[in-house]
């Protein structure tokens, strides 16, 4: 049919009908779930047993030799672990340098992921594929995940607290992190006060947001799902800065030539555990006894300097001497 | 049927004086039969001031017969247009989808492999995101009421796009934070840019159903039924009066609305038919393969981010089992078995990751060549693009093809309306002749 015909009865089809159609209208998104508040910020100094958190079972004796170590599914829970030939750990994928997955090799590396193969060292003599089964886990989990024994370890940054002791047990500390504040290189930034009414991103739900407004007045904190989207949201200057603890600050500002970690007093305390189910005591005492070893033949140093002295410098005050002491269940 | 005046004398309308009336103002209020009044008609009455109003009143019913059938096909002949670009549109957009779904599993395998990215899924990939561009371009000038959100899509494709690209720009350098953009690119594609495209779908699939309806066959036969009803009411009159059963203006015109009426009705019916046969035929394969096509690439992404987030992907792979049982549910035959070919290798990726063998599972997810996920996947995606353009194109052929059909008929019920209006105005002027 004739184009000019056809729009011409078209014309007047439409005439005739009078009306066009409505726009196409995308429903409104519902509004997503408010983040878990954090709680109240851990304030107690020592635990329900008067102790304080960071002191944890005192080894039973020097670390034995993995050829030492029995494979006994009824055994201990090293032996367990010897038994089924996998240390099931957990872990971060997304902090550079202290736990993340190398593109280039698909393999998980950094200073976190060094501990864990330690640990998988000491009981099996060798690290492998394996025998060391890495499983990446949200901060959440952490957790359930050792109270259900879906991990035998978790190696996450995680900070020792007392409340935790109520839910999982801890190692002794094996590196002491704060909290800091990351900022764009040349930004006239020097000090906390200087960041007065500009936007600084946290996790959302963690304790972190919540020493932004104590410790920073002025400051307007700014959330995301963890602390890379942070580092996204800074990238894309949605947030002038961001505050997290300092290892992995470290890692972001490694991966942004433009950033650059303030050189402040940390404003907390984190130090880290390696957590393990509240009843395997025996394996929390296994992990003390190997850190003891890791500091005297300087294998602590070694990962150390590979993976974090580069951004964080001198390691003094980062490993603290281990404090035990705490009573056996 | 002739017009010669039959029976007696005394029935015919008798004037008041022999000769031409003298005019309207001097016509005799009357028109007694011999034997008085019969039933229903008056004992005095002005009949050529009856027949005038008679007149007008068949010429107008029939005018108005033609006219409203000539618009009511008018519209049914602009509906079934509608339908076929509504469709088209539909087409359009759910394509916009898949490709976009499918950019999407090419990006996220793309990133998971790293820098053993195949090149050809990178050019695959931007070739996908190329395609939108245009994709998107066509579709805001063939539907105005959807511009808007295309506009707001085009942004987020943009957005997507440029953050995919920081992803791996990251991500080749070795740096973990890729994947927080690349997270950040699939929250883009899923909650920004899927609930812009479902409505997308959504109101051109309104638009095609509706316009698909709208062939009502009995309301085509309204007008011409009653000018017929009418028809015969002033044929009826004229009997009473003149004892004539029939006029041959009124029954020749009453018998052309009756035969283009019951036309239109069969033309309508057909057409109605045709449109319900469609919705059940190659439009609904032609919507339910593109839907089953951007899950089968959703589903593609997941079985990439579950491997990407490494040891606890669980949450990507119940997205993946949602997306296939959409696939499942939708796809046609000639594509279920590509999938589940794919749907196999895809069970034994997630089967050596939770065997622990996570290095064998990733090597598995991000291999390319013939028998391997990634191709089984392509395999489907190309058949399933084939599914659509051919499901697509018998549908709007069809639609378009019976829609001629019904502009004829249109331009012919106004025709004969009107030549129902002459033959009537010629009926009634017969019996003013016999009456003068």
């Amino acid at each position: 049919m004739n184009r000019r015909l056809a729009l011409a009865v078209a014309a007047a089809a439409l005439a005739v009908a009078g009306c066009g159609y409505d726009a196409t209208v995308v429903p409104a998104p519902e509004a997503p779930e408010a983040p878990a508040a954090a709680g109240p910020a851990e304030e107690c100094a020592d635990d329900v047993a008067g102790l304080s958190p960071v002191r944890s079972y005192a080894p039973t004796g020097p670390l034995p030799a993995p050829g030492d170590i029995e494979a006994d599914p009824d055994g201990s829970t090293v032996e367990r672990i010897k038994a089924e030939g996998t240390l099931v750990v957990g872990v971060a994928a997304d902090s550079f340098n202290l736990a993340y997955r190398n593109p280039e090799t698909g393999v998980l590396e950094g200073f976190d992921i060094e501990m864990a193969k330690e640990v998988a060292r000491a009981i099996f003599g060798t690290s492998t594929p394996q025998n060391t089964q890495f499983r990446v886990i949200t901060p959440a989990q952490r957790f359930p995940l050792l109270q259900e024994r879906e991990v035998d370890i978790v190696v996450r940054n995680m900070t020792i607290n007392c409340a935790r002791w109520e839910l999982i047990a801890f190692s002794a500390e094996y590196f002491h992190s704060g909290q800091k504040i990351l900022v764009r290189r040349n930004a006239g930034i020097d000090d906390l006060r200087d960041l007065a009414g500009l936007r600084i991103c946290a996790p959302a739900g963690t304790t972190s947001i919540q020493n932004i407004e104590t410790e920073i007045p002025g400051a307007i904190p700014v959330t995301a799902a963890n602390d890379t989207q942070c580092m996204v949201k800074f990238q894309r200057g949605e947030a002038d800065a961001l505050s997290t603890d300092d290892t992995v600050l470290a890692g972001l500002a490694a991966q942004d030539p433009y950033s650059e970690v303030l050189d402040q007093e940390a404003l907390t305390d984190e130090p880290y555990g390696i957590g393990v189910n509240a009843e395997q005591v025996d394996l929390v005492q296994f992990i003390n006894a190997m850190l003891e070893r890791m500091r005297r033949d300087g294998t602590w140093d070694e990962h150390y300097d590979r993976w974090l002295r580069p951004t964080l410098g001198d390691p003094t005050g980062k490993w603290p001497q281990p404090q035990y002491g705490r009573p056996l269940p | 049927m002739t017009q010669t005046p039959s029976g007696a004398a005394a029935t015919a309308p008798v004037p008041q004086a022999t000769g031409r009336p003298a005019g309207r103002a001097q016509q005799p209020r009357q028109a007694v039969p011999a034997g008085g009044a019969t039933a229903g008609v008056p004992a005095v009455e002005d009949v050529p001031r009856l027949l005038n109003r008679w007149q007008v009143i068949a010429v107008t019913a029939c005018v108005l017969a033609g006219a409203l059938t000539f618009g009511l096909q008018l519209l049914s002949w602009n509906a079934n247009r509608s339908a076929a670009d509504n469709t088209e549109q539909l087409v359009r957009v759910q394509n916009i989808q898949a490709t976009f779904a499918r950019a999407n599993a090419l990006a996220t395998n793309g990133y998971l492999a790293g820098i053993k990215e195949d090149a050809s899924q990178t050019t695959a990939y931007a070739e996908a995101i190329d395609l939108i561009t245009h994709q998107l371009a066509d579709a805001a000038e063939a539907q105005p009421a959807d511009r808007q959100v295309l506009a707001d899509l085009n942004a987020a494709v943009t957005d997507y796009a440029a953050t995919i690209e920081t992803a791996r720009a990251n991500n080749r350098q070795g740096f973990p934070i890729g994947s927080a953009y690349l997270e950040a690119a699939n929250t883009t594609f899923g909650e920004t840019a899927q609930p812009m495209l479902a409505a997308l779908v959504s109101a051109n699939q309104e638009r095609a159903d509706s316009e698909m309806d709208a062939q009502r066959p009995w309301l085509v036969v309204l007008p011409g039924l009653g000018a017929i009803a009418v028809l015969w009411w002033v044929n009826r009159q004229q009997a009473q009066r003149f004892h004539r059963r029939f006029n041959t203006g009124l029954a020749g015109a009453a018998i052309g609305l009756a035969a283009t009426t019951l036309l239109a009705a069969i033309v309508s019916l057909g057409q109605a038919g045709d449109n319900d046969d469609l919705r059940d035929g190659s439009y609904q394969v032609a919507v339910d393969e593109a839907e089953a096509r951007t899950a089968a690439n959703i589903a593609r992404s997941n079985e990439s981010l579950r491997l990407v987030a490494r040891g606890s992907g669980a949450a990507f792979e119940e997205a993946w089992a949602s997306a296939a049982a959409v696939v499942r549910a939708k796809a046609s035959d000639g594509t279920l078995g590509l999938w589940e070919s794919y749907a196999a290798l895809h069970d034994e990726i997630a089967q050596l990751d939770d065997d622990g063998d996570y290095d064998a599972a990733v090597l598995a997810a991000i291999d390319t060549g013939d028998g391997r996920a990634g191709a089984a996947l392509q395999a489907f995606d190309t058949r399933s693009v084939e599914t659509i353009d051919a499901a697509a194109t018998a549908t709007t052929d069809e639609i378009r093809s019976g829609n001629s059909a019904i502009l004829v008929l249109a331009v012919l019920s106004l025709l004969v309306g009107l030549a129902a209006a002459g033959l009537t105005a010629w009926g009634i002027a017969q019996r003013r002749k016999e009456y003068a």
